[in-house]
């Protein structure tokens, strides 16, 4: 009996010794630092450990044989070894390598700023572009605070290193849209059409951008359109300028919002002082409906449509006759655009678009009658694929049937273009610290008769953990401005190259970006006029051709901090512009009106918790511009002082009848700087007048009430 | 006799061996709940974490390892003293195995709460900027907790400790916690959970429910 008892110990205990193996060992970087909390684990079975502070793990396993031991955490590449478990200790010494995240992989940020909630590489979110200071709400004006971008005073447009503001395109989820924003008047530059909720994301692209985009010639605005909306709620604004309404519905797989505002600037006007003399100050009424739905996963339909109708009269300066000119507006604008998109299979995703937007702009210039139509109509299509994590290959094509029309009195001339487009581009990784991008498009119009074909390219290279240098270069075709289309069917494509340098150190508090760059540009429409032409008004052209050239080279600097100050962010950028070029009707190469050698930009938000409010200011400075000066044998050679402003915004955040609220004050220059965006001459030269901002200081207090919408009330 | 005796012994020995492995998994979740219980700092999360991670990865389809692997992780981040670009990937990886345990176990309250809890968390990294886009993710997945198990006293807590850390200007603050955690305490009182499911945040209720008076 005894023996057998023997016999059964010994039995248990050769079993359990033969069957146990004790694993232990460290985990180290390759330079030598011990990474506690690292998962270790026997593939397959529940065995394993985490390592302690020191980097040591141990555990034992009752598992034999050639077994996978698997190692993880958080910040690191998964990584594993094979063991052979026979019972025997083993002690292992195991590296772990650095893993790439969103923030520290390479990226191609020549040219490029995102701005958006989603990427955490933004420059700006989307709430910094609703509430900069000064920029009341429009995308453009808080975009005008980055670098690479000049001030824009009396011509509508975003104006990108050294180009006009018909060489910055929109693009509304990938779709082009044609125009942006409402009426020229005579030296006043308007808002632009979209709010600035309307959007999730913003990329603006100051250059180098992506074979994707066409038309553009310096730079591309990208506008993403918000997902679902998550909540049913109903908004009302009523600000000094006017009042808006909209209601969102969220049903199980969609949502629908339905808004509109009602914007009329008389009262406003009435009490400030206004340096224009306004016969009926602007009126504007804006609808809009986004539709959303996602059907499945990975899929989403958007269909945003909007319709704005702006009056506006006034009378202008005429040099001329030391009188004035009575200009009556009227725009109405339509806008819609559908798009889809699916990823539906992990390596493959599909977009299709179309959209159409038209503009009747009719009004009088004292007794004559104008108008100015146009419209856009597109179709586009995009596939791409994957290649493991981050490589990709996509391809494209598009359709577009543009045309306008322009009236004076009871003559009209118009044209009609019928483009075409393909593009194909390819990312690829080489490794985790470089990325190239290869691509180019192709395009035909009709009206221009013409072919063009744009390659593109960009790389960027790691330097560091949160620094990357990157490159790109580019060509970029543009059809001329409808105006001159309108007047010659003998014109070709503008062109502009573009070459990038681009350094750039992020973490998630700090943002540092320097840029240098040089564009060239050739084949800018040209022709002759008497005088310097003022965009606001139909003008008669000669001799239109493609005879223009220039160049714009400069360094952007941008430096953003969100770490340093409690509750407190600021960014600062400066740019750097040398730029001339010869088009329009001038005589030589100039620097253009809208062109300035230094713009400096300071933004700076804090939230005060005791006043529940966020306090948000902007600086900005641009160096003198040139004017036309017919006194001055030399072309645009006079500049104007320097540009100052400084605006602040308060909102203060409340609750209405249990409701969120937002109490809003806005007051733009409020040192009173006196500034001059230009002068006008008549023909003779003999006096002038200043070209001036509409007011001196605005001001704009607002209340937003939400319904419904639980957010922030519970 | 000696024969049948140590036939006896074997047979036991076999029948052991066999119930241990049936039980494996009962064993492990013991054993990981019992971490999960004791936790009290950062690291220990870790360990019960790394432990709830080894269990998901063998047992795909038992939504509680996933379960708990998520919650672990996201006490990890909610504790530790991680820079934000290592807390947000924690919370990515929270994210990520409770999404696992919503595909085996889809519309199921309690996950619903543990996502709404690490959206809320993940918000908070960069709350100026995530705050506009992710409160209202977050108020969403809660809600549909509560709609589909209106009991289920954690929907509560966790909108109430989300109201408690909201600046009062955006509705927060204490005065509004206090009615949805009284709810949450209520719901405690009455709740019934069977083997490892969810019975976490009584203490904590009472805890807040204290500093709101």
């Amino acid at each position: 009996m005894k023996k057998y008892i023997y016999l059964f110990i010994i039995f248990v205990s050769s079993f359990s010794a033969f069957a146990q193996t004790r694993v232990s060992g460290i985990i180290k970087t390759s330079n030598g630092k011990t990474i506690p909390g690292v998962n270790i684990t026997l593939v397959n079975t529940y065995d394993g450990a985490s390592t302690d502070t020191a980097g040591h793990f141990a555990f034992t396993t009752t598992e034999i044989g050639q077994h996978v031991l698997h190692y993880v955490t958080v910040g690191f590449k998964p990584d594993s070894v094979a063991v052979n478990l026979d019972g025997k200790p083993l002690n292992l010494s195991l590296t772990i390598k650095e893993a790439v995240n969103e923030l520290n992989a390479v990226t191609i940020t020549a040219g490029t700023i995102e701005t958006g909630d989603a990427k955490k590489g933004a420059v700006l979110s989307s709430i910094d572009i609703a509430t900069t200071a000064g920029a009341v709400a429009d995308i453009v004006a808080a975009l005008q605070t980055l670098p690479g971008t000049s001030q824009a005073f009396s011509e509508n447009g975003l104006f990108v290193r050294g180009g006009s503001g018909a060489e910055t395109r929109t693009y509304f989820d990938g779709m082009l849209v044609k125009s942006p924003f409402s009426s020229q008047l005579p030296d006043i530059s308007s808002r632009s059409r979209f709010s600035p909720f309307l959007f999730k994301g913003t990329t603006f692209s100051s250059g180098g951008y992506s074979a994707q985009y066409g038309q553009a010639l310096s730079s591309a605005l990208i506008l993403e359109s918000k997902d679902l909306a998550e909540k049913t709620s109903t908004e009302f604004s009523v600000l000094t300028v006017g009042f808006g309404a909209a209601h969102t519905e969220r049903f199980e797989n969609s949502s629908l919002t339905v808004g509109g505002t009602y914007y009329n600037l008389h009262p406003t006007y009435s009490v400030f002082k206004q340096n224009i003399h306004w016969d009926q100050a602007p009126i504007d009424k804006t609808g809009n409906i986004q539709y959303k739905w996602k059907p499945t996963k990975s899929s989403m339909l958007k269909i945003f449509s909007q319709y704005s109708n702006n009056d506006v009269s006034l009378f202008t300066d005429n040099p001329d006759t030391a009188g004035v000119i009575h200009v009556i507006d009227h725009n109405k604008n339509t806008y819609t655009n559908i798009t889809y998109q699916d990823n539906f299979n992990p390596d493959w995703r599909i977009q299709a678009g179309a959209s159409y937007g038209n503009t009747h702009e009719s009004g009088r210039l004292d007794s004559n009658n104008f108008r100015k139509n146009d419209h856009l109509l597109q179709g586009r299509f995009t596939l791409t694929r994957y290649f493991g994590q981050r490589s990709l290959l996509r391809a494209g094509a598009e359709a577009y049937q543009n045309g306008a029309l322009e009236g004076w009195n009871y003559q009209s001339r118009s044209f009609n273009d019928n483009m075409q487009a393909a593009f194909t581009e390819g990312e690829v990784f080489l490794g985790d610290n470089v990325v190239m991008r290869l691509g180019g498009m192709a395009e035909h119009s009709s009206y221009l008769a013409d072919w063009n074909l744009a390659p593109r390219t960009s790389l960027a290279v790691k330097t560091g953990t949160h620094s990357q240098v990157s490159m790109a270069y580019g060509i970029f075709y543009q059809n001329p401005d409808d105006t001159y289309l309108l007047q010659s069917h003998q014109l070709g494509y503008e062109k502009a190259t573009h070459y990038l340098l681009n350094y750039q150190y992020l973490t998630s508090g700090l943002t540092f970006r320097v840029e240098a760059f040089y564009k060239q540009y050739a084949d800018l429409t040209k022709y002759d006029y008497n005088g310097f032409p003022k965009t606001y008004a139909v003008n008669n052209y000669s001799h239109l051709y493609n005879g223009g050239d220039g160049y714009a080279k400069g360094i952007d600097v941008f430096w953003r901090d969100k770490q340093s100050i409690p509750g407190g962010d600021y960014y600062i950028s400066y740019s750097y512009l040398d730029t001339k070029r010869d088009f329009r009707n001038y005589p030589i190469q100039a620097t253009p009106p809208f062109a300035a050698k230094h713009t400096l930009n300071i933004v700076y938000k804090q939230y005060i918790p005791v006043i529940k409010s966020e306090l948000s200011a902007a600086y900005a400075f641009s160096s003198g511009r040139t004017y036309y000066n017919p006194n001055n044998p030399d072309f645009l050679s006079d500049k104007t002082k320097a540009y100052n402003n400084l605006s602040m915004n308060l909102s203060y955040l409340t609750r209405l009848f249990k409701q969120f609220a937002v109490v809003y004050v806005s007051v733009n220059n409020i040192p009173g700087f006196n500034n001059i965006y230009g002068y006008n001459y008549p023909s003779n030269g003999n006096t002038r007048e200043p070209i001036l901002p509409a007011a001196k200081r605005n001001y704009l207090f607002g209340l937003l009430v939400t319904i419904g919408d639980n957010t922030f009330n519970h | 006799m000696k024969t049948l005796k140590l036939c006896f012994a074997l047979l036991i020995i076999t029948f052991a061996v066999k119930a241990q492995s049936a039980d494996k998994y009962t064993a492990a979740m013991q054993k990981g709940m019992a971490l999960v219980d004791s936790a009290n700092t950062p690291e220990q999360f870790t360990s019960a974490a790394n432990f709830f991670e080894r269990v998901a990865a063998a047992e795909t389809k038992q939504w509680l390892p996933q379960y708990y692997a998520a919650f672990c992780n996201l006490h990890v981040a909610i504790m530790g003293k991680q820079d934000n670009d290592t807390k947000d990937a924690l919370y990515d990886k929270a994210m990520s195995y409770a999404e696992k345990a919503d595909a085996i176990k889809p519309a199921n309250s309690e996950v619903l709460v543990l996502e709404g809890y690490i959206t809320f968390m993940k918000m908070s990294v960069f709350s100026q900027q995530r705050a506009m886009s992710m409160i209202p993710k977050a108020n969403a997945l809660l809600d549909k907790a509560s709609a589909i198990d209106p009991e289920n006293p954690r929907a509560y807590l966790v909108k109430g400790q989300d109201t408690f850390y909201t600046p009062e200007a955006f509705g927060g603050g204490k005065a509004n916690a206090r009615g949805l955690l009284t709810t949450a305490a209520d719901k405690y009182k009455n709740q019934k959970t069977s083997g490892f499911e969810p019975a976490w945040g009584a203490h904590r209720c009472q805890v807040l429910l204290q500093q709101c008076n």
